[in-house]
């Protein structure tokens, strides 16, 4: 490009430059506590990915580590879970946020110091909850399991962080607010009060019966779609059109989907209490909600696929755009068949099933930790100024995970409606009369298969996770090249300015 | 950045307007759902636990077993729990009124246990947890359960064997070492007073007025499937 | 955003900014820096695409089915409704309906109503000597339904004479009478009397409320037990 060719003869005379060198000088600013938090998220990633296979193992071969009282299935599948939420999720988000929030706020971030520390306490938080479960403290309340004496430690961290990127918000330079930074502010303010309403009413000061599974999944459901969600979007808003270097199709679309989310995403939790112990009323709204969230979901994806439609071949080359699209149709995918789900017909088939677990884990990797994936690749060659050292392990990574994730929603999700179906079938005997239900262990017996092969997915899921660890180290430790760099890309792209 | 404000009490609003209608409605009209009593058993429904089955259910906690099990009945008609003996009707608010957690779960792995105590009753019931903890194909061939024998503790005989030795119930290739027992340890008596624990009563006069009865008319529809209106 | 020109430092214009960067960094450094900094598209930006009409009317939709389901599914939002289908004001119908018990819920209603009975009659139906009277073969339990539902309703006082042996104890009223205690219902009263005659081997015809009321009716104004001699009219 022409301007680029002025600029390398004389940087000073072109004022876009000034604007990319106070990114440069913001993206400096990021460096420590982002590393910290990307660091930990790698190492959290692993150790949950380690739990993982374990848990998925003794679930088709039970006697796998029986006698291991720390690593029963219930607290195997509980360190699993914690991990790669707390672990994996949180950090890689609070690392992506922090970054995105300092670039779009066109701020420093100041005082990072504390913030570095603010880092240390989340994980000590998330180490000292992790031993409790191993150690049989777990609360057994789904997504809320640290016991009481690690929370106030991430409380302390999250209280730090937050206002961190208030501060930083509150002091940028940038006049518009764009899109993505609506989803940030939204995700920080949301999460500390649906974590510490639900620690009140669940732990400390327990509310009556079962109003107390009424706040677990609105609690539980609200971390994914108030928190993960808008961190996830905020970052495919950021980053599709930033590689892509396109604006995003529509301005209204985005607050539509924005305000749509924020309205229905909040009811539609209580749909996992369909047929449940709680007044009919409230299920009917959590399904009706659940069922509206089709708008923020059309309007949200066709803002992105108006954006990248006919600039995808950029596919080929970037990483980062190839895991962010990924992830951004799963979003798609994942929340029409959760909209599906809710209704009453389906949801007396898949409730209880495996099907939930493959419906979890199609929104929490298939979309978001692929987002994550994706901003991983981008940021951290723009705050350690290094480029990652192999475009084979990238591409490794990518089919890996995207390949096992596949494998993994689609073998659950028929040995999840297999199982529904069989649980609610009433065979009609020889005599005409409706017979008796399919005897429990048969309906466990058919479903073995598919957890084996989802034994399968997960050591598939687990490779691409080492070969970007090994990535991630390897960039870390290598010494810094001088010089102009190439960005590391999967295919060489010479006549495309674009960064991976 | 003057919209930084609006956007703020967007935010606050739609949590608020949610915790409320979910939350906080549900918290204030629990308040009226108490104990009721029955006169012909001349006991307030729903009953408290006894004290060794609520250490139980601390041991439940702690091994996560409402990850495989749920503790709900679902409603008549839909889906087949009733037809399944786990219960005689569906589950409601009030019968978990004095729980001070609630594991309702959300994975069928194994069965339901709402009603465990009427399935596995007393002594005979016992003794099948007893197999069943052990070892799960002992009772239940091709289970997924995974074992919990460290519930039990394999100790030498000192003395006179012990009268809580369960060895007895356990299957010949289960048998300790000459000169050894078999003893649950103090959790694994309290999980299964906890399990044995475990039934809800008949419905309560309230709900029972609230029971959905079709009209004679569909009354040979419903038998088929669940809900013919379900499907939007 | 004003407030903030006191809290950071004074804002540099751009060419002053990238020399002052310049001047404390060293070429690598920069180069490197301009190097990842200059080939990255600009910074993300919204078009302004106006939304198209056929949203609109997918999300009118959208959310005029949406409280169509609600309000049908509300179960009258009432907090012990656990079924969707549940509709108030039918089942305010079907319960002020008269509701028909098969003859065995009303033996079984009856057999716990009687646990109130066996503390006098005992469970045997034998009674205690001398004192409270059997039901078991007993010709007034077999006998006409109008003395016996008398006997329920007001109770009985004085000696009587049952299956050839005298008893003199005092059965106290459980009908729904002036000053009465027990105030059972009439339905409470026929099922209970339907099961002493079908119990221990008698077998009598039932009783039913209509029975009961009928007689509590024709006597609305007693209020005083019944004695032996005022019942033989009832037992013809």
């Amino acid at each position: 490009m022409a301007s680029s060719l002025t600029a390398s003869l004389n940087p000073a005379s072109s004022p876009d430059l000034a604007k990319r060198a106070e990114l440069s000088a913001i993206d400096a600013s990021t460096k420590a506590p982002a590393l910290y938090f990307l660091g930990s998220a790698v190492l959290w990633l692993l150790v949950g990915t380690v739990f993982a296979l374990i848990a998925s193992y003794k679930l088709h071969t039970p006697e796998f580590l029986g006698n291991i009282e720390w690593l029963t299935f219930g607290r195997a599948r509980t360190l699993h879970l914690n991990a790669v939420i707390y672990g994996w999720s949180v950090n890689a988000s609070f690392a992506v946020a922090l970054w995105l929030m300092a670039r779009l706020a066109r701020a420093e971030l100041r005082h990072v110091g504390l913030l570095f520390i603010a880092a240390a306490f989340w994980n000590l938080g998330v180490t000292v909850g992790m031993v409790g479960i191993a150690l049989g403290d777990s609360t057994s309340i789904e997504w809320l399991e640290f016991p009481t004496y690690a929370t106030p430690i991430l409380f302390v961290a999250y209280a730090l962080i937050g206002a961190w990127a208030l501060i930083t918000f509150r002091f940028g330079r940038a006049k518009h607010i764009y899109v993505s930074q609506w989803y940030l502010l939204a995700a920080l303010f949301w999460f500390p009060w649906l974590y510490s309403i639900a620690q009140i009413m669940l732990l400390f000061e327990p509310t009556r019966g079962t109003v107390q599974a009424l706040v677990n999944w609105w609690f539980a459901h609200n971390v994914l779609g108030l928190w993960f969600t808008p961190i996830g979007l905020a970052a495919i808003y950021y980053f599709l059109p930033k590689v892509l270097g396109k604006p995003i199709h529509s301005y209204y679309l985005s607050v539509l989907g924005f305000w749509s989310l924020a309205i229905f995403y909040n009811w539609a939790g209580v749909h996992h209490l369909i047929g449940g112990p709680v007044p009919v009323w409230v299920q009917t709204a959590g399904i009706a909600a659940s069922f509206m969230m089709v708008v923020p979901v059309i309007v949200t994806g066709l803002n992105q696929h108006l954006t990248l439609v006919g600039a995808a071949s950029a596919l080929k080359y970037s990483p980062t755009l190839r895991f962010i699209v990924f992830g951004g149709v799963n979003y798609t995918l994942t929340s029409l068949a959760g909209s599906l789900m809710a209704m009453r017909s389906w949801a007396e088939i898949t409730h209880f099933t495996h099907y939930t677990v493959a419906h979890a884990h199609h929104g929490m990797y298939a979309f978001f930790t692929m987002v994550m994936f994706g901003s991983i690749y981008y940021i951290l060659p723009r705050i350690i100024l290094k480029e990652w050292p192999s475009a084979k392990l990238i591409s490794l990574h990518f089919w890996a995970t995207a390949g096992g994730i596949t494998l993994y929603v689609v073998v659950m999700s028929i040995a999840g409606i297999q199982q529904g179906l069989a649980m609610n079938a009433l065979p009609v005997g020889a005599d005409g009369h409706a017979g008796s239900p399919i005897p429990f262990l048969t309906i466990v017996a058919n479903t073995i298969q598919w957890l084996e092969l989802r034994t399968v997915a997960g050591v598939v899921i687990a490779i691409g996770h080492i070969a970007f660890a090994i990535n991630f180290t390897w960039m870390l430790v290598k010494p810094r090249q001088p010089g102009t760099s190439e960005p590391t890309l999967f295919r060489h792209a010479p006549d495309l300015e674009v960064a991976p | 950045m003057n919209r930084a404000p609006l956007i703020f009490l967007g935010i606050f609003f739609a949590l608020a307007f949610s915790w409320t209608g979910i939350v906080l409605t549900n918290h204030l009209s629990y308040a009226k759902l108490q104990p009721v009593f029955d006169e012909t058993e001349g006991k307030a429904f729903p009953q408290k636990l006894p004290g060794n089955a609520e250490r139980g259910k601390e041991v439940y906690r702690d091994l996560g077993c409402v990850y495989c099990h749920t503790q709900q009945v679902r409603q008549p008609g839909y889906g087949t729990d009733i037809e399944r003996g786990w219960g005689e009707r569906g589950s409601v608010a009030r019968d978990y009124i004095h729980e001070k957690r609630v594991y309702l779960g959300s994975m069928r792995t194994g069965p339901d246990l709402r009603n465990v105590g009427a399935r596995f009753v007393g002594d005979a019931g016992r003794d099948w947890h007893i197999q069943h903890f052990y070892d799960p194909q002992i009772t239940s061939k091709g289970s997924i359960m995974p074992p919990f024998r460290f519930l039990f503790e394999t100790r030498s005989i000192v003395g006179e064997a012990s009268p809580r030795a369960v060895q007895a119930k356990l299957p010949a290739q289960y048998q300790p070492p000459a000169g050894h027992e078999i003893v649950l340890t103090q959790r694994g008596e309290d999980l299964i007073s906890y399990l044995l624990a475990l039934k809800d009563p008949a419905l309560y006069p309230e709900e029972a007025a609230r029971v959905y009865v079709p009209k004679p008319e569909s009354a040979e529809k419903k038998t088929e499937s669940a809900h013919p209106e379900a499907a939007k | 955003m004003s407030s903030e020109k006191t809290k950071l430092p004074p804002h540099i214009p751009a060419e002053q900014h990238q020399r002052a960067e310049q001047a404390g960094a060293n070429d690598d450094s920069i180069q490197k820096v301009h190097a990842i900094l200059l080939r990255e598209k600009p910074e993300p930006s919204e078009g302004f695409t106006p939304l198209p009409l056929f949203l609109l009317g997918f999300i009118s939709a959208m959310v005029f089915v949406c409280a169509v389901y609600v309000v049908h599914y509300r179960g009258g939002f009432d907090p012990l409704v656990y079924d969707e289908r549940f509709d108030a004001e039918a089942a305010k119908a079907a319960a002020s309906a008269p509701k028909e018990l098969t003859p065995e819920q009303v033996l079984a209603s009856g057999k716990r109503l009687f646990q109130t009975c066996a503390a006098c009659h005992q469970a045997t139906g034998l009674g205690v000597a001398g004192v409270y009277p059997p039901l078991a073969g007993s010709e007034w339990v077999l006998g006409k339904e109008d003395r016996l539902i008398r006997v329920l309703l007001h109770g009985l006082g004085g000696p009587v004479q049952v299956i050839g042996n005298t008893y003199n104890g005092a059965m106290p009223a459980f009908g729904k009478i002036p000053g009465g205690g027990y105030n059972w219902s009439e339905e409470k009263i026929s099922h209970v009397l339907s099961y002493i005659r079908h119990e221990w081997g008698n077998n009598a015809g039932f009783i039913t409320k209509d029975n009961v009321a009928a007689v509590l009716r024709a006597e609305a104004s007693r209020a005083k037990a019944w004695t032996q001699d005022e019942l033989a009219p009832f037992a013809q």
